[in-house]
């Protein structure tokens, strides 16, 4: 090639964004091609009575999240240490439980759980039963995270730590901690990603998040494309911050 | 500790899954660079390792220089330089070094980070002393776990294949680092292919087969292998 390194590196750095605004530009454009060949005319006005109610729906949804998460993270911790079990019925356990969730879509887990198991324990509080539906789905995908991030420790890592004589506490302090918690940040923030995104599944247990005020605001306005809309946008609006973040945690603290 | 290498193997076996070193005997004084060869699966990884004080033996007893090698006050006596660099993959190459010094070894923080940056120049690594381990090449980093090595002040460096992972031009240059270490006043025991590296380094040779040292001597015994083990190694090798 003629041109000079930096030269073609300003180029392709220009050529990417011009790419991405383009890309941006093109779903942009296409959802007001939807828009504007809806029959019945979209009147955003209506959304001004409703805010609080979406801003309820957008705070419970990232408060069920949350909680699922924290909950999922300790629920895998266990998984984790059950796969890695020296009792043969553990690790078996583990394996039964992981086929089982991985064939059950969220969808039917929330309503067995809410419906089916709750009662069985005179437990009819549904928005509970939901939240524990979706801990007790990603626990399998938490319990993967935790073996990726724990075995990335070598055994000869653990080597050097003896031999340089570090102390049990030192290990975790210096080593072993700082390490797990660049490799699990990632896909942690990815399963709550994928937990945001599934919540919306607890609308129908009647939970107030973020779907659900969307239907009652269908409900009462008839104003169906303004409403998925709004609520589609504000899905995004953590969503994709979020994968942001992710991808820079990645470039910037990632050990390969 | 005495100023000599003396290393005392008194009836050694390891088992895995099966017995990768059997019954093993043997006594080394005075010597300077002691090269370990043999086929990879002759165990002479294995021995390095618990000369080093890493393994334990299922049977049998390791003392160096007057030490068991299971004492933990051993350590400090020991540098380990492994296969593949090993350094803490989250931490510096000034890190690597400085954090062990000064948590491990209670030195204060301006010491410990001089001492790492003097070893590390010391390696040619002066202007890489603030990059991650994925930032350098192989070759740099595995010679900044020689600097690690180096830096705490051990009487005997152990050194594991240090260039198996490593391509030829990188392989000398970490090789003839650590032939620069010669007048340091280090003994060591290493693990290595390289036969012109054993040639140029070694004082004494011990070729293992089979988990058995079958020939040892002076790097003459290279030119006039008595084994069949030993003949045909040399021939695979060369």
């Amino acid at each position: 090639m003629a041109t000079l390194p930096s030269e073609s590196s300003a180029r392709r750095q220009i050529n990417k964004y011009v790419s991405y605004f383009a890309s941006v530009l093109l779903i942009l454009g296409f959802l007001l091609l939807v828009i504007q060949r809806q029959r019945t005319p979209l009147d955003f006005t209506r959304l001004s009575g409703f805010l609080g109610l979406f801003r309820q729906g957008f705070v419970n949804t990232i408060i069920v999240s949350v909680i699922a998460l924290i909950g999922s993270m300790i629920t895998g911790f266990i998984l984790y240490l059950m796969t890695k079990s020296k009792v043969q019925f553990f690790r078996a356990f583990s394996d039964v439980f992981t086929e089982v969730i991985y064939g059950t879509p969220l969808l039917v887990m929330i309503m067995v759980n809410a419906y089916l198991i709750g009662p069985a324990f005179n437990i009819f509080n549904r928005p509970v039963m939901g939240v524990l539906a979706i801990i007790v789905y990603i626990t399998p995908y938490m319990s993967n995270i935790y073996k990726s991030a724990f075995s990335a420790i070598t055994e000869e890592q653990y080597m050097a730590m003896d031999l340089f004589r570090f102390t049990p506490t030192q290990k975790y302090a210096y080593i072993i901690f700082p390490q797990v918690v660049r490799i699990l940040t990632p896909p942690l923030m990815n399963n709550f990603s994928l937990i945001i995104k599934g919540s919306a599944l607890l609308n129908v247990l009647s939970f107030r998040e973020l779907f659900y005020s969307y239907r009652i605001f269908q409900s009462d306005t008839f104003q169906t494309s303004v409403g998925l809309i709004f609520m589609w946008g504000l899905y995004i609006i953590i969503t994709i911050p979020l994968s942001q973040f992710i991808r820079y945690f990645e470039r910037r603290w990632s050990l390969q | 500790m005495v100023v000599t290498m003396k290393i005392n193997i008194k009836n050694v076996s390891h088992t895995y899954d099966i017995e990768v070193l059997h019954d093993l005997t043997f006594n080394l004084e005075g010597k300077k660079a002691v090269a370990l060869l043999g086929q990879s699966g002759s165990g002479k990884s294995t021995l390095l390792r618990m000369m080093a004080g890493l393994e334990k033996p299922t049977k049998g007893e390791i003392t160096v220089n007057d030490l068991k090698v299971d004492n933990p006050d051993y350590k400090d006596y020991v540098g380990f330089v492994f296969q593949f660099h090993n350094l803490f993959p989250h931490l510096t190459l000034e890190r690597n070094i400085s954090l062990i010094l000064e948590k491990t070894r209670g030195i204060e923080k301006e010491k410990a980070k001089k001492t790492a940056v003097d070893n590390l120049s010391f390696l040619g690594l002066g202007d890489q002393v603030h990059k991650l381990p994925k930032n350098v090449s192989g070759g740099q980093a595995q010679r900044a776990s020689i600097a690690r090595a180096l830096s705490m002040n051990p009487d005997i460096i152990f050194l594991d294949e240090p260039t198996s992972s490593l391509d030829p031009i990188l392989t000398d240059d970490v090789l003839s680092a650590v032939e620069d270490l010669r007048d340091s006043g280090k003994d060591f025991v290493f693990v290595t292919h390289v036969l012109s590296f054993v040639r140029d380094f070694a004082d004494y040779i011990v070729f293992m087969h089979e988990g058995n040292i079958v020939e040892h001597g002076d790097t003459s015994i290279l030119d006039n292998p008595k084994s069949e083990a030993m003949q045909s190694y040399m021939n695979k090798v060369r």
